[in-house]
């Protein structure tokens, strides 16, 4: 199990000042990617001040893609790491680089024995390099590979305990995973190693023409909290941040879901 | 399978997702178009986040326009954002969607 985290949320520079300001933020987290690897945003500056854990956050490392690792990207999380002074970073279990293009987005990997020996490869590159416990996320997908050789749950539970990784377990994309593609989320919880989970990320998102996107920019559906409270049935996480990435509204109601997390924690 | 064949099935399914390309076995094609609109969506958000001048300009048409230069120019590993955005504004202008006098030098990008 990670270290305490509390309840955070995911600092944006369009939000620094909200973020800053906001009571009941124990943590937060940032973007790898949107970071210098020299020097820090002021805001997050003040945050590192106070004592706050800073995480970041990667979302090009590409660790399911079978071409050869991009340690650059790599490193630069380190950097920012080191900069923070951070306990542990993060990417997700997905890839977004393959045959000279680049998706822009998190794709999932197919779940077969060879994909997963490609995580598993990489990861263990990745954690060469970093020094530092790394969690890796579950990702929200709108399409699945055919001739899934594993479960999701078992294949998530393989790859952490092989590569001795942290879990960071986002409900909302298994909320997601649930509308869209039919999965689970009950039982992704019961076959995942919780004991090694790092912390929790909680998002909103909207239905469009029957197919519900994880973006991040609206509400947190009641659903992903129940998903929420299904996880802390099951184990009290060390932490959950709220990520919203756009469409921000008014401070209170950033802070009203802040709130409505901790009272699923803390119940 | 290999590590060389995981990554061709992978490139297979980003150039179905990105560029048009045909569906690789297994896969759903309504499923496959509603990925793809998706990646594009973000993309042109994104796009359009970084240069709103040029989707302004192009208003109506700007969707229509990204959609149709985005099947034609997927973007290339490595490739950043603030290189996508500029080179839809010069392919705007290189397809008669917006005169050339717009471009000011001011806003060139390197």
């Amino acid at each position: 199990m990670g270290e305490h985290l509390g309840v955070g949320i995911g600092w944006r520079s369009e939000i620094d000042l909200t973020v800053e300001r906001m009571q009941g933020v124990d943590f937060v987290e940032v973007v790898a990617e949107n970071i210098h690897r020299d020097h820090l945003p002021e805001s997050l500056r003040v945050l590192r001040a106070r004592g706050l854990p800073v995480l970041p956050h990667a979302v090009s490392l590409s660790l399911g893609g079978a071409e050869p690792l991009d340690t650059d990207r790599v490193e630069h999380l380190a950097a920012v790491a080191d900069l923070l002074d951070a306990p542990l970073v993060s990417d997700h279990v997905c890839f977004v680089r393959a045959g000279g293009l680049d998706s822009g987005h998190l794709m999932p990997v197919p779940r077969t024995r060879d994909a997963l020996e490609v995580l598993v490869a990489n990861v263990t590159e990745a954690r060469s390099i970093l020094g530092r416990p790394l969690a890796l996320e579950n990702i929200a997908a709108l399409l699945e590979w055919p001739d899934a050789e594993l479960t999701e749950a078992r294949f998530l539970r393989e790859l952490v305990e092989r590569t001795d990784c942290l879990l960071l377990v986002d409900v909302a994309n298994m909320w997601a995973n649930a509308k869209n593609l039919g999965a689970d989320p009950v039982a992704l919880l019961d076959g995942l190693p919780l004991e090694r989970l790092a912390y929790v990320h909680v998002a909103g998102g909207m239905e469009v023409d029957g197919v519900y996107h994880d973006t991040h920019a609206h509400a947190v559906p009641q659903g992903v909290l129940d998903l929420l409270g299904e996880l802390c049935d099951r184990v009290r996480p060390p932490g959950v941040l709220l990520e919203r990435d756009d469409h921000y509204p008014a401070d209170t109601v950033l802070a009203d879901e802040l709130a409505a997390i901790r009272a699923v924690v803390d119940r | 399978m290999s590590r060389d064949d995981v990554a061709a099935a992978q490139g297979a399914l980003l150039r179905a997702v990105l560029a048009g390309a045909d569906v690789p076995p297994g896969f759903d094609p309504e499923v496959v178009r509603v990925e793809a609109a998706a990646l594009l969506g973000k993309r042109r958000r994104i796009v359009r986040d970084i240069d709103p001048e040029t989707a302004d300009a192009l208003g109506d048409r700007f969707a229509e326009l990204f959609a149709e230069y985005a099947r034609g120019n997927p973007r290339r590993s490595g490739s950043r954002f603030r290189e996508d955005a500029a080179a839809f504004a010069e392919w705007a202008v290189e397809h008669g969607h917006l005169p050339r006098a717009r471009r000011r030098w001011w806003r060139k990008e390197r």
